[in-house]
């Protein structure tokens, strides 16, 4: 799993100074996009994701304790903040279609969408991998014996946190 | 300390770092601030790899490794920033 989240930390690091060097290039054209940008949804996102990475973290120290039931709920705290991401997200993704601010309408944007695009759909397997996580704990499939794919599951989330807590003040506040 | 208290302890410190990254934002724009910015990050990023992911009972080289992911790109970042300036 350490593997698979190094290679996956290294194709981010990557976009991300792409996004970096571009903007080094044209400092103008970063500042005046990121205006269009609400710095205030991008917090809430990160207070978000940062909420349900401690809840996973909750959920799993319930299941080295072979509580898995309660492990099972902290999950489902987990999905629910995760959730808040997700429409915040779509929402400000709407916005800025509707405002034609696609992937086209500058180099700003394109690579804002296939930043935050990838991470998103990031975001949605490591809740696809919560969900599944939390019908294995109702079921009592994991305890304090048998939790190395329980605890690969939530690492990938981790690691979803992990990257945007660089993103954030990348894209949304640094120029 | 408990592992429950100190998750909270670490959710608490990046809501913390969270809301001073937005704050350093709306300060007067500076070289030094964006270089804050990227300071706030990597302890962000520290936090979540010694506090959620428990990398701080991890074999070393794991943990060097996780650790300087977001120092390395920070630094990286930095020195673009360094050439707007």
């Amino acid at each position: 799993m350490w593997f698979f989240i190094l290679a996956e930390l290294s194709v981010f690091a990557i976009l991300i100074l792409v996004f970096a060097v571009t903007q080094a290039i044209k400092p103008q054209m970063f500042g005046e996009s990121r205006l269009l940008l609400n710095t205030s949804t991008g917090l809430a996102m990160t207070l978000s994701l940062l909420t349900a990475g401690l809840f996973a973290a909750l959920a799993q120290e319930q299941v080295r304790h072979s509580r898995s039931r309660r492990g099972a709920i902290y999950l489902l705290a987990a999905l629910l903040a995760a959730s808040v991401y997700v429409v915040l997200k779509v929402t400000e993704y709407r916005h800025l279609l509707a405002s034609g601010l696609g992937l086209e309408h500058n180099t700003f944007f394109t690579l804002y969408w296939i930043l935050t695009g990838f991470h998103f759909l990031h975001v949605l397997l490591g809740m696809l991998i919560l969900g599944w996580l939390a019908e294995r704990c109702r079921r009592g499939r994991y305890d304090a014996s048998n939790r190395s794919g329980f605890e690969s599951g939530v690492l990938y989330w981790h690691m979803v946190d992990l990257i945007w807590v660089v993103l954030f003040p990348l894209v949304y506040v640094l120029g | 300390m408990s592992a429950s208290r100190w998750l909270f302890v670490c959710w608490a410190a990046l809501t913390a770092l969270s809301l001073c990254t937005v704050l350093l934002a709306q300060s007067a724009a500076a070289w030094w601030l964006s270089l804050a910015i990227l300071l706030v990050a990597v302890a962000k990023a520290w936090l979540i790899t010694n506090g959620f992911m428990e990398m701080r009972h991890a074999p070393r080289l794991w943990r060097r490794l996780m650790m300087s992911w977001a120092l390395v790109l920070a630094l990286l970042v930095g020195l673009t920033l360094l050439a707007i300036v």
